[in-house]
């Protein structure tokens, strides 16, 4: 059983082919659900964002989950399976794991260090478990997975400074005004880079937010779209009284905003900082303003600045998300790796003979009045007992190893057994996610022994109900398997 | 129980000295929990440095204030108190990267010129003196944050004026936050500068002093006090940019330690008990 991934994203396929594969939630469901076969795929995920498509499956046979998705996107494209091919990539087993860690980390996104898929992740997971798609394995590769994103976020400074013009320009404005929420910004103009400026400041909070323009029509246009408020341009001083925020991007061949207007206004703001950004070309702000204390001013080209910067910057942390990648990696390896069937016998005998031991050492005293031969008979006795009641969970685990749900199996008897507990497995799980990862391994492993215990039912019935033996019920695996913190 | 005392210190000054290695490695490193970890070491070096002053002002029988290396150990610890408070009560974080080291400077300089605990001169026996003394290392505690912040001001004012937008500028608190923390430390401290002035002229009068007024260390108080007060003025009737206010403080901040690291110990008539 290894997990596959096959998709396109921004790096294989152009916006169209993109466009065409595009999935909302229902069609999400829907896709993940067709992938779901018997003797196939077992669990599945479909994310879909603007840049990428990808199906996430855990299957035995890692070419015939990748033909059924290939054939199942070509469908959706409308072209052949054979055309789609080229523009599509696929990875299985650690390769497609170490690519999910990659896309929620950011690192393969068309902007290094964004934060919108950690989200588009989340959603594409909560909508196949909802219905039904994940079960014991990805409930956790997910969870396990979002926190990859969460960790890479707040360990490397990754998504930390801004690569747009507008969102920098808001940004040290933050800076000079700590939080926005006390600020005013006035907008000059109706250009465009100043409308998304000014949605930015919205979104940090900024209280009131004020729109000027030559023709009020514009500006009132333009205020009803980013939730301002449109002012007369003619009293353009009195608006750089009540501003903290001057963002202008007018179309004016000369200054709009003089030195000596600025001067002005500024005495009668008291000492408050006032924070010029000109985005427009030629530019609407007096250079000489700058000098003026407490003035700062910014223009397009220093902003450009910082954003080139930013991005090179961004691209230095990428490689220490890389690691936390690597790292990662790792643990969730091993903990897969403990889904195997022979394994995990081994250590359920190891696990019942300390058991039986450490008891016998216990009672050693009070067996001390038994002479050689009677305390052999004891030995014999115990040893019996145990042999016995493990042998129909051996029995029945061996008979699984071949079936598809085996691993649901294998982790209800590490989480029923507690194998997980010391030492090995998912209890290598770093330490910050080790209490919730031990919180959430207990309880969809207790939903999966359920399913475990309904497909065997299902089994001796002649009726291998597989679908329903397979998925947790949604409410019971479901929600334990998501433990965020 | 000295022997105690000074060991807490030097425990102090190490922890002190660890929380500054985390503040530099969450300055490098961006990771939050680093700097949490730092406020914790910060937090139990200056609990072992109470309990250094406290065994040492048990073992002096009076409170730690004779002598450099007892004021400026009580200087330490009433500065990274109130840090702590900022940084644990207030939006003010970050701080702690420029705290501790001038912590550290002054908890050496204090340990360079260690005295051994001596009884209290009659002078200082009585109780407004006791309360000048108090008063006064709370407004210093308070108006030498104030200082170090205007620097701070003016160093990211300088930066965002130039455009030098880098790595630096980032990891600065907001100039917003500086600004106010320049009054607010300011408008702590005035206070208690003035209550302890007060006090002290008063102690002069009553037990007359032969030209007390004239005493360079009082001097300089009343200057670093017409300076505080003008920063105070200026704030409260608007119209003064950040840039003016951190410059009065930072005028305030060199009277301050003049009066600390050149009054005391060379120019003072009356206040200087054991340098």
């Amino acid at each position: 059983m290894l997990v596959v991934v096959v998709g396109v994203s921004h790096a294989t396929a152009a916006l169209e082919l993109r466009e065409r594969l595009a999935l909302d939630g229902g069609a999400a469901l829907g896709v993940a659900r067709a992938l779901l076969a018997p003797g196939g795929v077992c669990e599945a995920v479909a994310l879909s964002t603007c840049n990428r498509t990808e199906l996430y499956m855990y299957a035995r046979d890692a070419s015939a989950a990748r033909q059924a998705a290939l054939e199942l996107l070509a469908e959706r494209a409308g072209v052949s399976p054979a055309s789609l091919a080229p523009s599509t990539y696929s990875h299985a087993g650690e390769g497609a794991i170490e690519h999910l860690f990659r896309v929620v980390a950011s690192l393969d996104s068309m902007v290094i260090g964004e934060y919108q898929i950690v989200a588009q992740i989340r959603e594409a997971y909560e909508t196949a478990r909802e219905g039904g798609c994940t079960s014991v394995v990805f409930n956790r590769l997910f969870r396990h997975t979002l926190e990859v994103g969460k960790r890479v976020r707040t360990e490397t400074a990754i998504g930390e400074k801004p690569v747009s013009v507008s969102s920098a320009a808001v940004d040290l404005a933050e800076q000079v005004f700590g939080h926005l929420e006390d600020t005013t910004a006035l907008i000059v103009g109706a250009g465009e880079t100043g409308e998304l400026t000014a949605t930015h400041l919205r979104a940090r909070g900024v209280r009131d937010l004020l729109v000027t323009n030559r023709t009020l029509a514009a500006a009132q246009e333009m205020a009803r779209r980013v939730g301002g408020r449109a002012v007369p341009f003619e009293d353009l001083e009195g608006h750089l009284v009540a501003a903290d925020i001057v963002i202008s991007s007018t179309s004016a061949p000369h200054c709009v905003v003089t030195r000596e207007r600025v001067h002005r206004a500024r005495r009668r703001r008291r000492g408050r900082p006032l924070f010029f950004i000109d985005i427009a070309v030629p530019r609407d702000v007096d250079p000489a303003i700058a000098d003026l204390d407490g003035v700062f001013l910014y223009d397009i080209d220093d902003l450009e600045h910082v954003v080139a910067r930013n991005r090179a910057e961004r691209e230095k942390e990428a490689v220490r998300a890389e690691a936390i990648v690597v790292e990662e990696l790792a643990n969730v390896d091993a903990w897969l790796r403990a889904l195997e069937v022979v394994p995990t016998i081994a250590t359920l005998r190891e696990a019942v003979e300390r058991i039986r031991t450490s008891e016998l050492e216990r009672l050693g005293g009070r067996l001390s009045g038994l002479d050689d031969e009677q305390r052999a008979q004891v030995e014999l006795l115990t040893s019996s007992i145990v042999n016995k009641i493990l042998h129909l969970p051996t029995v029945t685990m061996k008979d699984v190893a071949g079936r598809d749900e085996c691993y649901l199996y294998v982790d209800a008897v590490r989480t029923l057994f507690g194998l997980d507990g010391n030492g090995d497995g998912r209890a290598g799980a770093r330490g910050e996610a080790h209490g919730a990862g031990e919180a959430g391994g207990a309880r969809p492993g207790t939903a999966a022994a359920e399913t475990a215990a309904g497909s065997e039912a299902g089994a001796a019935g002649g009726t291998a109900e597989e679908a329903g033996a397979r998925r947790p019920a949604p409410g019971a695996g479901g929600d334990a398997g998501l433990a965020v913190p | 129980m000295e022997q105690v005392s000074v060991i807490s210190l030097w425990i102090a000054l190490l922890l002190f000295g660890a929380a500054f290695a985390l503040f530099i490695f969450h300055y490098l490193s961006r990771r939050e929990q680093m700097n949490l970890r730092g406020v914790v070491v910060a937090l139990a070096g200056w609990i072992a440095l109470g309990v250094a002053l406290i065994l040492r002002a048990a073992s002096a029988k009076h409170i730690p204030v004779v002598g450099a290396y007892e004021s400026l150990a009580l200087i330490t610890w009433f500065l990274v108190g109130v840090y702590l408070v900022l940084e644990l009560f207030t939006q003010v974080k970050a701080l702690g990267l420029y705290v501790m080291p001038a912590a550290m400077l002054f908890l050496g300089v204090a340990w360079s010129s260690y005295s051994a605990p001596a009884g209290l001169m009659p002078d200082l026996q009585s109780d407004i003196v006791v309360l000048h003394v108090i008063v006064m290392f709370t407004a210093v505690g308070a108006l030498y944050l104030a200082g170090f912040a205007a620097l701070l001001y003016l160093l990211e004012e300088r930066l965002l004026k130039r455009h030098r937008t880098g790595s630096v500028l980032g990891r600065l608190p907001s100039l917003a936050t500086l600004d106010r923390l320049v009054y607010h430390a300011t408008l702590f401290g005035v206070p208690f500068l003035t209550m302890g002035m007060v006090a002290g002229a008063i102690r002069a009068i009553a037990f007359g002093v032969e030209g007390w007024l004239y005493d360079p260390m009082v001097l300089l108080s009343l200057g670093a006090w017409a300076i505080y007060l003008a920063l105070l003025y200026g704030h409260l009737r608007g119209g003064w940019g950040g840039r003016r206010a951190a410059w009065l403080a930072i005028a305030g901040l060199v009277v301050m330690l003049a009066i600390r690291f050149a009054a005391v110990p060379y120019w003072s008539g009356f206040h200087t008990y054991g340098g």
